[in-house]
């Protein structure tokens, strides 16, 4: 599965849940993630999330696809990190 | 290797799959159903680990023991296969019994449907369990593994690809 | 999936918050802004360039069972970094150790692992000849070596026939290859281009079974082809052999007759040829493609990777050991 990950999330906490994210996915701009995950791993991730964000000021929005040439991506302007396995 | 819940359940679903598992071949790392189970497990009822506490009884690891009122709680992720999982928790109150803790009873639970099962050990169950304890000793010492079962069966299973390649 | 994640760029990789970050420098050797790599996405590290790292890192790895495997400046395999084995299986240890030990079980497999590279060296050349590159004479003499497989009953006449044939092969690669000439196989040092590129590629594809056999219950240093010791990992290079004239052979063809790599691509020292760094990124990248180009596998009956097949000769294997079934070498069915 690919997913793009994108959060909004007050100041104080938005630090953990960035080090989350690199953990599971790749950084493409701020409070954007992208990158192919299990189904198990993105739940591991919401769990963990959910234990430090607070609902109702937090949020976080998921789009997910079965694979990632479903998913036309367009770039304006400079991309930030291009997502790369050779480094 | 002690005998587990976990030969107990896969004699019920496949004895080729207890008989690899029995011979150290495990697949748990491949499988992502496996992982979910194990999720599920770490992650549903989270304050229950307060209350309940973890057994471990030769060998065999039951999840949630409420010592209190002698509940086993089983979770499982699927709906499915509910023989092998009632065979499971059979077992583990046949060793709690076994060690003098007398009527325990069972309930499996599916959080991701909602629904529960109640499980208890009867006579004939403890008769079938020690035939069936037998029976595992006897096939997992064989030097033979068993055969395959239908295919159609083994599409969800972590030995799927082990079981099925093959080279025409 | 996991990825593969090459790393040629000089830098220095470390463990930061849970996860790994990649700090590359310049040719100065200053610190260009940090990569993030999400450690649940690694399955392996290849390592090209010049890799910093301390042993928080590679307790790290460890714990996230991610290998390393490095090469050095002249595109030479020099080791691994393996983690823990976390699969062992006592039969599958004792069982394997004794078809190492016992001389007709260890035949059956080295003998089959022969057959399956063989067949694999003739669909490449056999797919060539029917393209207008007349290889018929390799065809022909690989045949006949072929018929002498059962007649042996020494490892070590097997290994020599191995050569006999790999020779035979090698030598098509001159009518195969448009550009460049083959001469000799010659390996320390590699004299041309296209040795330089054999070289490289064979141990991408060690590498590659390697890593592979780490996830399943076999032990990578008992051998049935190859002398256990040959390399620390010679279980490896006995599923490799079956494997190079798919994987690495293919992308050879691919890269030079595509003209994707060209003689300024390579560097000639004294008496030996060397990738440059563009040129090795470009083939890894072509291996890259190729492992995980798809297959419809016949009796799984969906589709695997190249690279899966790999895994899946393990089980195999293992399932022979184990006296389940006996083993099949792959053959490219397509």
């Amino acid at each position: 599965m690919y997913v793009i990950l994108v959060y909004d999330i007050e100041a104080r906490r938005v630090g953990r849940m960035l080090k989350l994210c690199r953990q599971y996915l790749n950084w493409i701009q701020n409070s954007v993630f992208e990158g192919e995950i299990t189904e198990v791993k993105l739940k591991e991730l919401i769990s963990r999330a959910k234990k430090f964000l607070v609902l109702e000021k937090d949020s976080i929005i998921i789009f997910k696809s079965r694979d990632e040439k479903w998913l036309e991506k367009q770039i304006v302007g400079c991309e930030k990190n291009k997502i790369e396995t050779f480094l | 290797m002690p005998l587990t819940a976990t030969h107990i359940a896969y004699y019920h679903l496949c004895r080729r799959k207890l008989w690899l598992f029995a011979n150290g071949i495990t697949m748990e790392h491949t499988s992502d159903l496996v992982a979910d189970g194990r999720f599920i497990h770490e992650n549903s009822y989270e304050r229950r680990a307060d209350k309940f506490s973890e057994v471990e009884i030769d060998g065999s690891k039951i999840d949630f023991y409420d010592a209190k009122n002698k509940v086993i709680h089983e979770t499982k992720r699927s709906a499915a296969r509910e023989v092998a999982h009632g065979w499971q928790v059979k077992y583990y109150i046949y060793l709690l019994k076994k060690s003098g803790i007398e009527g325990v009873s069972g309930k499996i639970e599916y959080p991701v449907f909602h629904q529960c099962t109640d499980v208890l050990l009867t006579q004939d169950d403890e008769i079938y369990i020690e035939k069936t304890i037998r029976n595992i000793e006897e096939l997992t010492a064989s030097p033979a593994c068993p055969p395959k079962i239908e295919k159609k069966k083994c599409r969800y299973c972590s030995y799927f690809d082990f079981c099925w390649s093959e080279e025409y | 999936m996991k990825k593969t994640y090459y790393l040629f760029n000089a830098g220095r990789m470390s463990r930061k918050d849970n996860t790994l970050q990649f700090t590359p420098q310049d040719e100065e050797g200053k610190e260009l802004p940090p990569k993030y790599i999400p450690i649940e996405s690694v399955s392996d590290l290849y390592c090209y360039g010049a890799l910093d790292a301390n042993s928080a890192l590679y307790n790290f790895l460890g714990k996230s069972q991610v290998a390393v495997h490095f090469f050095d400046y002249y595109e030479h395999y020099t080791g691994s970094f393996m983690p823990k084995d976390y699969l062992l299986a006592g039969k599958v240890q004792i069982e394997q150790t004794m078809h190492h030990v016992k001389k007709e079980k260890r035949m059956v497999l080295a003998r089959l692992f022969i057959e399956g590279a063989a067949f694999n060296m003739l669909k490449n050349l056999r797919y060539y000849n029917n393209r207008e590159k007349n290889v018929q004479p390799q065809i022909d003499s690989i045949e006949q070596f072929m018929e002498m497989l059962h007649g042996y009953t020494e490892v070590d006449e097997l290994m020599g026939l191995e050569g006999n044939i790999r020779q035979c092969y090698y030598q098509a690669f001159e009518t195969i290859i448009d550009e460049f000439t083959m001469g000799n196989r010659t390996k320390q040092p590699p004299s041309n281009e296209v040795n330089a590129l054999i070289s490289f590629g064979n141990m991408m594809c060690y590498s590659l079974c390697l890593g592979q056999i780490y996830h399943t219950q076999l032990n990578p240093t008992i051998s049935f082809l190859h002398e256990p010791g040959a390399r620390r990992y010679s279980l490896a290079l006995d599923l490799a052999e079956i494997f190079k004239p798919l994987l690495v052979d293919r992308t050879i063809f691919t890269v030079l007759n595509k003209k994707q790599l060209q003689a300024d691509d390579f560097r000639i020292e004294l008496n030996r040829c060397i990738m440059k760094d563009a040129a090795k990124k470009t083939f890894v990248k072509a291996f890259e493609e190729r492992i995980n180009e798809t297959i419809q596998h016949r009796s799984l009956k969906r589709s695997v990777s190249y690279k899966h097949l790999v895994k899946l000769e393990c089980y195999k294997l293992s399932k022979h050991i184990l006296g389940v079934e006996t083993y099949k070498p792959f053959k490219t069915w397509w």
